[in-house]
């Protein structure tokens, strides 16, 4: 079974001012299957449609037209959304609350029972680093420790599926090091990952297959062999592909 | 769908304790409980009519401050959640908006509970310091009071929805609550009123809640002749179903919501 199946997905975003409907594209006609179990990277540049893909998974965007499910199931429901975790290109919490209450909250609102709750807790903060951290107020977390946290959040709940928005973008070297360490380590249990990412020398290394969205339109989708013969192969079929679309377009 | 009583808990628990961590609400707080004090200057200052003023000022003061937390808390609240992005990482979850949207109701409105309870305690321990003798008619006047606080907030979840910024949702609470007292006169000025302004006045007049029902306080002598009970009745039944279609309109337009 797909872990996520896009079938002919269109979201065209409406934008009203002064009476006036202007129609921006979003994403084009996306049909993808996600695999159950593997990492799935999303590559592109800005506004290609990376975040709109994923919120149309979430439910925070809905779609304009065509079908998506997750597992089989409508992604609005509660049953498809207690196997989701989620995190944000820019995590937010809230700024009073400590890493324990912000885990409490979110795995209640999960559903998780109270008793695993606790225990479950304690394994994600010292998984993310964040146990010695655990009292401290959100306000006065920098941003690396907010994306940590947002992670720890993600996989609290032991979700089938992880939507992964820019996990690595500004954290130092050492901390990309533990958090791809810790995607590998989530997805060897045999949960599904997608995520997008700027940084195409991440995606490269732990991404099973990769696919490239130009202007709201998935052009290539790319397996592991595609790359993995030659060092900076992805990097290369990247550029050449955004190019090549934007001169179709252009012409 | 019938929303889940303990996810609305949980997400009433976070609104409770954040609304009792803003510097903001606490600001309110100490201003109500100064409020109060200084309205024994005031009765001071009315010699023989000394605790009327003392009850009719601390009771006012009261309202006012809950009204202040009410209207920025429902007015900002999920507004502020949609700019902050804080909403992301509840709906992604088994969450849904009827729930998520309950649940920031019922954490306002039980913040609103409590700091009427904790102000109206110091106003108590005020009006027996001068020696004021207990009415049971007090309790009642609190309750309708938190009741009509219950409405506002109805209602400004609902004006939060179709606002663009928090600045017009606040004000077009303050605009409905300020009309709700003077319901009578609305209705009879739109009734003289002539030509296509009736037409869009009229259905506005609906929206506009009865806060009148609410406002006993004003007639404080005449209400010892009245039945509590019937009184509670009405304004119960009243803040039920007024509320209940402000959120019921509120969660239909937060599931049309995209982020």
């Amino acid at each position: 079974m797909s872990a996520i199946s896009f079938s002919k997905v269109t979201k065209v975003y409406r934008r009203s001012h002064l009476g006036r409907t202007t129609l921006i594209p979003g994403l084009n006609n996306l049909t993808l299957d996600i695999r159950e179990g593997e990492i799935f990277g999303l590559l592109g540049l800005n506004g290609a449609g990376k975040t709109t893909t994923m919120k149309l998974v979430l439910g925070l965007l809905f779609p304009t037209s065509g079908t998506l499910n997750l597992f089989g199931q409508d992604p609005e429901t509660s049953e498809a959304k207690k196997l989701l975790g989620y995190l944000p290109e820019l995590p937010y919490f809230y700024s009073y609350l400590t890493p324990l209450e912000a885990l409490r909250f979110y795995g209640s609102l999960s559903q998780m029972d109270p008793r695993s709750l606790k225990k479950r807790i304690e394994e994600v903060l010292v998984d993310v680093g964040l146990l010695v951290h655990r009292s401290k107020r959100v306000s006065e977390f920098s941003k690396g420790m907010l994306q940590r946290l947002g992670l720890a959040q993600a996989i609290l709940h032991h979700p089938k599926l992880i939507i992964l928005d820019e996990p690595v973008s500004g954290l130092d070297p050492l901390a990309i090091k533990e958090i791809r360490d810790l995607m590998t380590q989530v997805n060897q249990t045999g949960t599904t990952i997608l995520l997008s990412s700027h940084s195409i020398s991440e995606v490269e290394k732990i991404c099973h297959r990769v696919g490239i969205l130009v202007q709201g339109k998935l052009t290539r989708v790319l397996e592991q062999q595609d790359w993995s013969s030659e060092q900076g192969k992805l990097e290369q079929i990247f550029v050449e592909t955004v190019k090549s679309e934007s001169r179709q377009k252009q012409t | 769908m019938i929303p889940s009583l303990s996810t609305t808990l949980v997400l009433a628990r976070n609104v409770f304790k954040e609304q009792i961590r803003i510097r903001a609400f606490q600001l309110i707080l100490i201003f109500g409980g100064g409020a109060l004090y200084a309205a024994l200057l005031l009765g001071a200052l009315a010699v023989d009519q000394e605790i009327r003023v003392l009850l009719d000022f601390g009771l006012g003061f009261m309202e006012l401050m809950a009204l202040i937390v009410a209207i920025f808390g429902a007015a900002t609240s999920i507004l502020k959640e949609i700019e902050l992005k804080t909403i992301y990482l509840i709906l992604s979850r088994p969450v849904t908006r009827t729930e998520y949207l309950l649940g920031r109701y019922l954490g306002l409105i039980l913040t609103v509970f409590l700091s009427m309870l904790a102000m109206s305690l110091l106003h108590l321990s005020i009006l027996f310091l001068k020696g004021w003798p207990w009415n049971p008619l007090y309790p009642l006047l609190v309750l309708l009071s938190y009741l009509k606080i219950c409405v506002i907030a109805a209602l400004g979840t609902l004006l939060a929805m179709l606002s663009t910024s928090i600045l017009s949702a606040i004000s077009l609470t303050f605009i409905f609550w300020t009309l709700g007292h003077f319901l009578t006169e609305v209705r009879f000025l739109i009734q003289k009123s002539q030509g296509i302004v009736v037409w869009f006045l009229k259905p506005l007049s609906f929206l506009i809640p009865n806060l009148q029902i609410f406002n006993l306080r004003d007639r404080w002598e005449a209400i010892s002749q009245m039945t509590p009970l019937s009184t509670l009745n009405l304004s119960l039944s009243y803040t039920l179903l007024y509320s209940s279609a402000c959120l019921f309109l509120a969660q239909w337009l937060l599931r049309r919501k995209e982020f």
